[in-house]
């Protein structure tokens, strides 16, 4: 890997007005409005070529006000959007999200107010209208050469076995070292596969303030649980987790921790909060897999790893979102939910560094535009994540 | 085919790489084990002998503890092993 | 009023008799939505079912269950994942005990994606052909009414579904309509009318059809072709409709398709 410069790297991707750079040219229809996201989808459904978001926020003010527009914004402003279409009431709260989505920088964006439309009928015929212009405009953009800095990587795992920690985890941890030390972002999420690990992490901080943050990050998300006299061993590990063979909550962030290698810790990100240069990071996120993913893109995040060993299909409308199996038996019984078999480790037919290798390049290839199983499958999940129940508060 | 994946030498457990039947002798990297119990793939086996309360070792790192004694060749897993953090009683 | 609805058996005379594809976990919801439109059924997307704990898991599943045994649904197919904290296979026996045309499917133990579409619709139309339903006159039609606290409208209408014989409950908006609309299925209605709030959009609920009454605001007004009843109506429009909707006329909510389900959640994400 000496022929690996950080001067000129491998990448190609689409400059966005605002200096990011994105690695796919998506066309969202973003609904602002639980009641608008069938309309939303019924237009993406008819372009091909664009995506859609559908969540079940309906404009409500309380604790979690602030986390859903956070998230809403950076999702709309993700730089791998070549154009965003808000389908809005035109109130107050929504018309903020849509300005603080362009603060965050938006490269196109149409505004359609249903109550200006006629109605959804309106403004399913004037998205689709939209939609096929933002799609074919898209199309005419080509890609240029980026530096590794534009590469803003989010790992994740889900659906963890008992080899993740010893496969997949690991090989992703050297693809993200090397990316890293060219100059890249690499963003650790979910709180809860910290726990037990922390120390770990803290240890590899490159500032002592930072080591104080990540064990504080963990500390608080532990007082929250207690407040609220939650028995986490009732969700992790969780019932799949346990059937693969992780024991406790411990060893599954045991191995958790080993998707960002040894890289030392450059700072810790609030949720959906983007990273400012680059080094590696952690976020605190939660531990569902799709609320995980919806944070990662609205920081910013451009192309995701999610290593698995039961095998999810899942994937974000707007990050490719490459799946690296932990196990061969997974990979070859369900292989259209995986990009990469890092199985082969436990087999013996192949070493950490070459899997890590190949992860390396396969976010090269998927970041230069090879569409990843998720993409391939039409795979849009999105969800946001409540610090408060929809019930209560 | 491997039978365990050991990953540190101050672990106390291993972890199945192929389901393990009942009585079936290991011999690997030095380790003479034999089978206790029947220990599907992924799931842990004792490399050593772990008194109740001891420390469940893996990557070299602290993952749990015991619950009761546990003899080499047992599966280590819910029935016996413990979370240091998060668990129920010290929620209260 | 003489209705003729769809005889489900033990748990009553539906208006409607919608297959449904249920996702167990938000990670079945894409699957679903492509086998529910091949085979012509009804399905959700919603965020829920992973790494979910506490009064979540046991809430979550009974209302699934509330969904799935509803009398509007004739046969359900629960897709599930295979690593979520509710599995489909149990979810599917809890679901059995109230309607017996259900099965499931998991995607990690069918093949993955392609080979979970080919045997989902397979076992969909499966379902429906091996489930015929009569029709069966409906006698205790069920009207759900949500509506906001101050408005007056939804006791005007009560009193007139008194008088008419007809069982009603009525949901105040809370934090959004869409739980309202939860909260009623769970009670049983065949169908809801909401006084819309004034600021908020029509919006319906999938299983359950939805009249939606404008208010007089200039959103309401903007938003005409969405409602199915102007703020003028009377009850007598009103329940006139209510006739129409539960002998087959689709609502506008039922066209359009929008109103997204949402579990009650009680426990903050983990």
């Amino acid at each position: 890997m000496s022929n690996l410069s950080s001067e000129t790297s491998l990448l190609t991707g689409f400059p966005r007005p605002d200096g990011r750079i994105g690695f796919r040219n998506q066309v969202l229809v973003m609904p602002l409005h639980s009641a608008l996201c069938a309309t939303a989808r019924s237009i993406s459904q008819a372009v091909s070529g664009s995506v859609s978001a559908t969540h079940d926020w309906s404009g409500e003010v309380d604790s979690d006000f602030e986390r859903i527009t956070k998230v809403l914004a950076g999702f709309a402003a993700n730089p791998n959007v070549f154009a965003t279409i808000f389908l809005t009431l035109n109130t107050d709260n929504e018309n903020q999200i849509i300005k603080r989505a362009e603060d965050i920088g938006i490269a196109n964006s149409q505004i359609i107010d249903i109550s200006k439309v006629g109605g959804l009928a309106g403004a399913l015929s004037l998205g689709i209208e939209l939609a096929q212009k933002f799609v074919s405009e898209a199309k005419k953009i080509s890609r240029v050469s980026v530096p590794w800095s534009a590469l803003h990587l989010g790992l994740e795992c889900g659906g963890s076995d008992a080899l993740s920690g010893i496969t997949a985890n690991p090989a992703l941890g050297v693809a993200s070292d090397l990316l890293v030390e060219l100059g890249a972002v690499s963003v650790l999420g979910e709180t809860t596969e910290i726990l037990g690990a922390e120390h770990l992490l803290a240890a590899r901080a490159l500032d002592p303030k930072v080591g104080e943050q990540i064990i504080e990050t963990v500390a608080r998300y532990e007082r929250s649980i207690n407040y609220e006299g939650i028995d986490m061993r009732g969700a992790q590990p969780s019932r799949g987790n346990i059937e693969g063979g992780l024991t406790t909550l411990e060893e599954k962030s045991l191995g958790a921790a080993k998707k960002a290698g040894n890289a030392p810790f450059t700072g810790v990100l609030e949720y959906a909060d983007p990273a400012k240069k680059p080094g590696l990071y952690f976020m605190d996120t939660p531990g569902h897999d799709i609320e995980q993913l919806t944070g990662f893109a609205a920081a910013g995040i451009n192309i995701v790893v999610f290593t698995s060993g039961r095998g999810t299909p899942t994937g974000s409308a707007v990050i490719p979102t490459i799946k690296v199996s932990t196990n061969t038996q997974m990979a070859t019984s369900i292989p259209d939910l995986i990009d990469l078999n890092a199985g082969t480790i436990a087999d013996g037919t192949q070493t950490l560094q070459e899997v890590g290798k190949a992860i390396f390049d396969e976010i090269i290839a998927v970041a230069n535009g090879k569409l990843t199983a998720a993409e391939k499958g039409g795979h849009q999940e999105f969800a946001l994540s409540r610090m408060y129940g929809t019930v209560i508060s | 085919m491997r039978n365990l994946l050991i990953l540190n030498t101050a672990d106390n457990i291993a972890v199945a790489l192929t389901d393990l039947k009942v009585g079936s002798k290991i011999e690997q990297d030095g380790l003479e084990i034999k089978v206790a119990n029947k220990i599907p793939r992924g799931h842990k086996i004792a490399t050593k002998n772990i008194a109740k309360d001891e420390g469940i070792i893996k990557y070299g790192e602290r993952m749990g503890h015991a619950t009761s004694n546990i003899e080499i060749g047992e599966h280590v897993h819910t029935h016996n092993v413990l979370g240091d953090r998060l668990s129920a009683e010290q929620v209260k | 009023m003489k209705i003729t609805g769809f005889d489900h058996g033990q748990r009553g005379v539906g208006i409607r008799n919608l297959q449904l594809i249920l996702p167990s976990v938000v990670c079945s919801t894409h699957i679903s939505s492509r086998i529910a439109k091949d085979v012509g059924a009804i399905t959700f997307a919603h965020q829920h079912g992973c790494g979910i704990i506490g009064n979540d898991v046991g809430g979550i599943s009974d209302f699934f269950c509330e969904l799935a045994s509803h009398p509007n649904v004739g046969t359900v197919l629960i897709v599930g994942l295979g690593c979520e904290t509710i599995q489909g296979n149990e979810l599917a026996e809890k679901v059995l005990g109230s309607n017996p045309q259900t099965k499931y499917l998991v995607i990690q133990e069918s093949g993955g994606v392609a080979g979970t579409f080919e045997s989902g619709i397979k076992q969909a139309n499966d379902l429906a052909k091996a489930n015929p339903v009569s029709n069966k006159e409906l006698i205790d039609l069920k009207v759900g009414i949500e509506s906001d606290l101050a408005d007056s409208r939804a006791e005007e209408l009560a009193k007139k579904l008194e008088a008419a014989g007809i069982n009603f409950e009525i949901e105040n908006t809370s934090k959004n309509a869409g739980i309202s609309f939860a909260k009623l299925m769970g009670k049983g209605v065949h169908l809801i009318i909401s006084f819309t709030s004034e600021s908020q959009p029509p919006s319906g609920f999938p299983l359950i059809p939805t009249i939606n009454i404008a208010s007089k605001s200039a959103l309401h007004m903007a938003l005409a072709n969405d409602f199915d009843l102007p703020a003028s109506a009377t009850n007598v429009q009103i329940i006139d409709l209510i006739e129409r909707v539960a002998s087959g006329t689709k609502t506008k909510s039922e066209i359009s398709g929008s109103g997204e389900i949402i579990a009650p959640r009680v426990v903050r994400s983990v």
